[in-house]
């Protein structure tokens, strides 16, 4: 187990030291800069020169990307270019729970009502019922989540004036906020609730057609505790591992719920930072984000680890 | 009896070429004297939303094909007068703040969705394909390195790979697909390698090895053409991808640039206006839905069809 999880780690570590050397280089080769093209205020040679030896931009890029890494590893990624006064981790750390906020509640919701969707379809395998989930699931998580943030924002605030169209609202107020972002959670909660329905589906039915779940029958157990110990049971390793890491992956914040409701998120920074060539805003949030994902990837392989012996087995002879 | 005869005919031209190897969990025996593709295809048949999505995309590519024969107006063509029509005869999608007629406009946008769509898909092909086979087969230092090179690319979702990628080489179609295809071939090479890694052990390659058949002749005809199925599902199930990357990434201001049409740009621009012009945002948003539902069910037809196994 040991050998087993010091792999994984060095696998991560390996993983997002390539994306940093990968993103830091594009992002210093590539020609253009927030200074040079077509800037609002032109600037003279040697205010650019100034404003490069500012920043660091005028040494080699390996040496900057070192002295990069070497802030990055503590978390530190420097002040951004069109904010001078803040730096990209106080700014992660203030548009982080906005996010995590809405993706948490969208992630809750995706799962919670994806399992029981998921639950009821296997339970009823080959029936009208199962059908009509099936297609849902289909046709639900091929509705991009900005589509359906059109369409719920028509329906529920300018036909019905039910929720506001965007914004935070008041951040003293629950009540408020709670009204803010129903839309925007149901709009990136319920394309996900699709994928988990189809997967818990997949799952349950596999475990129902295992050979012990037929012993157990044959036992004359009773249904409901066949269910409940032998089908659930083992149909419950697979989905948390799959289900797990949407919780990092969508508390992160949606590029596009975020744009559409005029969210204070990270995603809308990310962006914003984007169009603005802010790249040290950019590579910060993408290098915060991979660590995050990476993070939660380890944090499951450990706990497939843990669940089930022949994955550790293989992966380490391996 | 069409059927039969069309099965004879497709099974004598194409089972030398193509060997049926990926025995389908639910071998019939009706696909036992067919070859697999033609047994596929009868697969695929029955599947509903395949052959809508089939229907729906062959009317796409024709729409986007002639779309300059179709439509009436340019896509450019700004008519003041009659600006934010409601669909009518003469505009039977509308026309949004500037006049221009919001059919035309869908069906040029069909094009940027189609471009992106199919040079990632066979672009990804070309890099993923060589490079997986080689990793897969050859093993070593080189399989490591591609492992990294893949872990790398799917340590974060792909949408921001793409985007960070766009915004450094400046937004634009072209420097939209090239990014999709710099993160999208390693889906590709990911199911090449571990193709490769099922086919290798198999036993006719190694009889293919013990009669001293060289190497790079056992990698193109046979390891090669035994991936073709699953290969293809892989083309496929990343064209919904690449459709809802060209929505995506153009809506948020990062993909075509105006006045170049395009369905996420459809929406995004539609600014407040939609709120009492409805249409200007329903036709794109339906165009952008359907189109991801049609390619996914393709793929998805695909996948039971070829009997692409969830491990894979």
């Amino acid at each position: 187990m040991i050998v087993y999880t010091l792999k994984r780690l060095g696998g991560i570590a390996m993983t997002l030291l390539l994306l940093s050397i990968f993103t830091f280089t594009l992002s210093r080769v590539v020609p253009g800069g927030p200074w040079m093209q077509g800037a609002e205020i032109p600037l003279s040679d040697a205010q650019v020169a100034a404003f490069k030896a500012k920043y660091g931009l005028d040494k080699p890029v390996w040496q900057q990307y070192l002295t990069w890494l070497g802030n990055a590893v503590r978390l530190d990624f420097g002040y951004t270019f069109t904010e001078p006064e803040r730096t990209v981790t106080q700014l992660i750390r203030s548009a982080l729970p906005y996010s995590a906020l809405v993706g948490g509640l969208a992630a809750t919701l995706a799962i919670s009502a994806g399992i029981a969707l998921g639950v009821v379809a296997a339970a009823n395998q080959d029936s009208w019922v199962d059908n009509i989930v099936t297609s849902y699931a289909v046709f639900i998580s091929t509705i991009p989540s900005f589509v359906l943030g059109f369409v719920l924002v028509y329906f529920f605030s300018v036909r019905l004036s039910w929720f506001p169209a965007g914004n935070w609202g008041d951040p003293n107020d629950w009540r408020d906020v709670a009204h803010h972002i129903a839309l925007p959670v149901l709009a990136f909660g319920i394309p996900a609730t699709g994928g988990v329905a189809r997967w818990t589906r997949q799952c349950i039915a596999e475990a129902m057609a295992a050979d012990y779940v037929r012993t157990a029958y044959a036992k004359g157990l009773q249904p409901t505790g066949v269910m409940v110990r032998h089908v659930l049971r083992n149909a419950l390793i697979p989905m948390i591992t799959r289900f797990l890491p949407l919780y990092p992956g969508m508390m992160t914040g949606s590029l596009f719920i975020e744009q559409v409701f005029g969210l204070p998120g990270l995603g809308r920074y990310f962006v914003v930072s984007s169009t603005n060539r802010d790249y040290p805003l950019v590579l910060g949030i993408t290098i915060f984000w991979a660590l995050l994902i990476a993070l939660t990837y380890f944090v499951t392989d450990i706990l497939y680890g843990i669940i089930d012996p022949r994955v550790r087995i293989t992966e380490t002879r391996r | 009896m069409t059927d039969a005869s069309r099965a004879t005919t497709e099974s004598g031209s194409q089972s030398s070429a193509i060997e049926p190897v990926f025995t389908p969990e639910g071998y019939t025996e009706e696909t036992q004297y067919a070859s697999f593709w033609v047994g596929a295809w009868r697969r695929f048949r029955r599947n509903r939303l395949a052959m809508f999505g089939l229907v729906f995309a062959g009317l796409v590519i024709l729409a986007a094909v002639f779309a300059p024969i179709l439509t009436p107006y340019g896509y450019e063509q700004i008519d003041m007068m009659n600006a934010l029509q409601s669909p009518s005869a003469a505009h039977p999608f509308g026309t949004d703040e500037l006049g221009r007629d919001l059919l035309t406009r869908i069906v040029f946008g069909a094009r940027p969705m189609l471009l992106v769509g199919i040079l990632t898909g066979v672009a990804g092909l070309a890099i993923g394909v060589p490079i997986g086979v080689l990793a897969g087969y050859l093993g070593g230092v080189f399989d490591w390195l591609v492992t990294r090179l893949i872990d790398m690319f799917s340590a974060l979702p792909w949408y921001l790979i793409v985007l960070y990628l766009v915004m450094v080489l400046s937004p634009s179609l072209e420097n939209l697909i090239l990014a999709m295809i710099i993160t999208g071939w390693v889906n590709s090479c990911r199911l090449m390698r571990g193709l490769t890694f099922t086919i290798r052990e198999q036993d006719y390659i190694e009889a293919a090895r013990a009669l001293g058949i060289p190497r790079w002749r056992i990698i193109v005809f046979h390891v090669i053409p035994q991936a073709a199925p699953l290969l293809l599902w892989g083309f496929a199930a990343g064209i919904p991808v690449a459709v809802f990357a060209e929505a995506g990434l153009s809506f948020l201001g990062m993909g075509v640039r105006p006045p170049r049409p395009s369905w996420g740009r459809m929406l995004a621009d539609s600014g407040y206006y939609w709120q009492f012009w409805p249409h200007m945002i329903i036709f794109p948003a339906l165009m952008i839905t359907l189109s991801v539902l049609a390619f996914q069910g393709i793929a998805d037809g695909l996948r039971n069809a070829l009997d692409v196994s969830e491990n894979i």
